[in-house]
């Protein structure tokens, strides 16, 4: 079980805290850009399990939705960063925020690796079917972590 | 007399069960959050189409024409979720300005519907054209996207106000 070092000197002031719009703004950008890379990783997903956008190949939906995925998930984790400094102390006590980085590491690694190795048009049908499904259950389950972070404030 | 429905609503006990219950209220928000990012995607990826933006090796009609039902699909789901939550907070959400601001966006997104299928969605054999989708495609698809990001950040403010009869408490 973790614990807090303490007392510790405060050393700026987080203008996130004492704005009222700020937070809610910050969720909002969150949201829309995990949405936007978990969908457009989604989409060649999808497209591996044999569903969706059926005339272009894997790695030709990947062609594109990979620079979508990269910015939707550029403005997700920096959102994010600002979101963790309005609470630091929670976030580290929390141990389904640390469930949550694993799977969002395990993401991303996933991705940019295994993930890539199967578009390459050589694949087995059942090693797609199987990446495909690996991603999506470690993006979603990111989701899931995102919101039960709450449940245990 | 729709104050009254709401009450009704959010007392059967199946309701009353997912507002006490300390796991299913998020675990169905987890959900609703899910199928936004699954789906909510397929609806960005075929406005950027047609605004000729990404997925240019399809042609517009493939695009539109194979996201159809897993759009579908997934509105469904995102939809069914809502109607979960609502429901089992249909007083709070009744009295709730942006949940009145996002039903009324929702209501744009059915009169967008109405207003563009017809010439611009059930008619993809006239969307790949020498310079790209027509004008009009190019007007749906760019409204498309501004009502659903409205949504958006509408549904994210949703948790930020509870709202009774006669006070308005901001709570974060």
């Amino acid at each position: 079980m973790r614990s807090l070092p303490g007392d510790l000197p405060m050393l700026i002031q987080n203008q996130i805290i004492s704005g009222q719009l700020a937070f809610p703004i910050l969720e909002c950008f969150h949201i829309a850009g995990f949405a936007l890379s978990i969908g457009m990783t989604a989409l060649v997903d999808f497209r591996l399990l044999g569903l969706g956008l059926r005339d272009e190949t894997p790695a030709e939906i990947a062609g594109t939705s990979l620079w979508w995925m990269l910015g939707g998930l550029l403005v997700a984790i920096f959102s994010g960063f600002l979101i963790f400094s309005t609470d630091p102390d929670m976030y580290y006590l929390n141990w389904i925020f640390d469930a949550k980085m694993v799977c969002l590491v395990l993401a991303i690694v996933f991705n940019y690796t295994i993930h890539r190795k199967v578009l390459a048009p050589g694949a087995s049908p059942a090693a797609r079917r199987g990446v495909a499904a690996t991603s999506l259950a470690l993006w979603l389950a990111v989701v899931f972590g995102g919101i039960f972070i709450a449940i245990l404030q | 007399m729709l104050l009254s429905l709401a009450i009704w609503v959010q007392n059967l006990e199946f309701f009353t069960y997912l507002r006490s219950s300390g796991e299913t209220f998020p675990a169905i928000l987890a959900l609703h959050l899910c199928a936004i990012s699954l789906f909510g995607a397929m609806i960005v990826a075929t406005d950027l189409r047609l605004l000729g933006w990404a997925f240019r090796k399809s042609s517009i009609a493939a695009v539109v024409d194979q996201l159809r039902i897993p759009k579908r699909v997934g509105f469904l789901l995102a939809a069914t979720c809502g109607f979960l939550l609502f429901c089992s907070k249909a007083e709070d959400y009744y009295y709730n300005p942006f949940f009145r601001v996002k039903i009324s966006l929702l209501i744009l997104v059915a009169v967008h519907a109405l207003i563009f299928r017809g010439s611009v969605y059930n008619k993809p054999a006239e969307l790949d054209g020498p310079s790209g989708a027509p004008v009009r495609a190019k007007i749906a698809a760019g409204i498309s996207l501004c009502l659903w990001v409205c949504i958006l950040c509408a549904g994210r403010a949703i948790g930020y106000v509870q709202s009774q009869p006669g006070e308005i408490r901001h709570f974060n």
